[in-house]
């Protein structure tokens, strides 16, 4: 017993040598292995539940910064498209939620976990409900492809994005890391997502609203649109410059779309329904 | 134009794009009869021909000129910026009380909140709002009455690949 005894604390020593050999040629093995420690963190993905609680987080900042508008009726409207929308994507299931800001910005948001936001003064610019469509399903894109994570991860908040992802921080109890997140995640919207990730949203929104029945140029409209605003507006200020140039977007659907859509050719706009329901019917 | 505006929503017809605004095309366009590739070309517009937009169907824009009429497809136009930055009106830029130009009256109440770079950068939560929100969410079973009352027909699309 006591031998082995022996033996086990010896080679502990000629194991423990070798380490302070290479300590002494200014190799850190301890940093190191922290740092490997950190880049394994730092590729855990967060989970489902994990997306939602940060996405929460930054939906609750965005209601910070403009208020819901108040019409119940209109609020239903555009929930009852975009959670349609959202059925006909591999998410149907996340907690989806959308909401109109009363803003006359024009604008649209979207965080992760399903939530989706657009301003009265983009709703204000549109013709009809396959135009709305469009919109959500460019903005449900960017839940789906998790664009927002990305852009966290982007900003130098790995570290952080590591802890959520490794359970250490909770959502109840208010931890300070968490409000860090969810307000390095609120200023992705004022920096903007990556272009490559916004022609994305676009491709896949048109064909989320083709999916869900309606005419596919419906974005391409509404895109149309925005290019004929004055681009020295406030209003559309933010929206220009977190986002590709509209010619350069119009274009790549053009291209894209051209000759895709020819099983799509005659589908709705739905446009008298747009109109009755944001109320312009009674006008 | 009013009487055109009060006879649409008379007989509940909305057209998807008020008369009256313009575009010019952005390349050698063709000139279509009918809306559709395979439709009799009347003419190939030069690259800044003016036109008046009368409708949109689908990919297709309906134009006119002086001397022309027909159909051209809608992303070979780019829209001309009306006077109040905003092409023709449908109606519910007043109704929703949106300024042409300007912020909204909610930012100049309370001089904080807004949409701008730096009041998004320093934003607070409103947990109470998001609660609000969340009434309005819609259940799978409701979206899908919605939808079938709407006579959407679902459809199967893959997505585009972009080339890749």
């Amino acid at each position: 017993m006591r031998v082995q005894h022996s033996i086990v604390i010896i080679c502990m020593l000629g194991a423990a040598l070798p380490v302070a050999a290479f300590d002494l040629g200014n190799i850190d093995w301890k940093k190191a292995a922290e740092t490997v420690k950190k880049v394994q963190k730092a590729n855990a993905e967060i989970n489902e539940p994990q997306e939602i609680m940060l996405g929460e987080g930054i939906a609750s900042n965005l209601l910070g910064a403009a208020p819901l508008l108040d019409n119940p009726a209109v609020q239903q409207y555009v929930n009852r498209i975009g959670r349609w929308l959202a059925l006909q994507t591999d998410r149907p299931d996340l907690p989806w939620q959308f909401g109109v800001l009363d803003d006359n910005d024009v604008n649209a948001f979207a965080a992760p976990g399903g939530y989706v936001f657009i301003t009265k003064g983009l709703l204000a610019q549109m013709n009809s409900e396959a135009e709305l469509a469009g919109v959500l399903a460019h903005e449900i894109s960017h839940v789906l492809r998790k664009h927002h994570l990305q852009a966290i991860k982007k900003g130098a908040r790995t570290e952080l994005l590591s802890d959520l992802a490794n359970d250490a921080i909770q959502s109840n109890g208010g931890d300070p890391r968490l409000t860090k997140l969810v307000s390095a995640g609120t200023e992705v919207y004022a920096r903007g997502l990556d272009k490559n990730d916004e022609f994305e949203a676009d491709r896949m929104g048109v064909v989320i609203a083709a999916r869900g029945g309606y005419d596919p140029y419906g974005l391409p409209a509404v895109l149309q649109t925005l290019q004929s605003l004055n681009p020295n507006d406030s209003s559309v200020a933010l929206m220009f410059k977190t986002h590709p140039a509209l010619a350069d977007r119009l274009n790549l659907l053009d291209q894209e779309m051209s000759g895709y859509f020819g099983g799509q050719e005659n589908l709705p706009d739905l446009a008298p329904r747009f109109m009755q329901a944001l109320g312009a019917g009674k006008k | 134009m009013k009487n055109l505006v009060a006879l649409c929503i008379l007989f509940g017809f909305v057209p998807a794009v008020w008369a009256g605004g313009y575009a010019y095309t952005i390349r050698p366009t063709e000139l279509k009869a009918q809306p559709y590739s395979d439709a009799q070309t009347l003419t190939t517009l030069p690259p800044q021909s003016r036109v008046e937009v009368l409708k949109r169907q689908a990919s297709w824009t309906q134009v006119k000129s002086v001397s022309f009429s027909g159909w051209v497809k809608m992303l070979s136009l780019q829209l001309e910026a009306s006077g109040q930055g905003k092409r023709g009106d449908n109606g519910l830029s007043a109704l929703f009380n949106v300024a042409a130009t300007g912020k909204s009256s909610s930012t100049v109440t309370t001089g904080i909140r807004g949409l701008s770079e730096e009041q998004l950068k320093n934003s607070k939560p409103n947990p109470q709002a998001l609660q609000a929100a969340k009434r309005y969410a819609v259940s799978r079973a409701e979206a899908q009455r919605y939808a079938a009352e709407g006579k959407l027909n679902a459809q199967s699309v893959d997505y585009l690949s972009g080339g890749q």
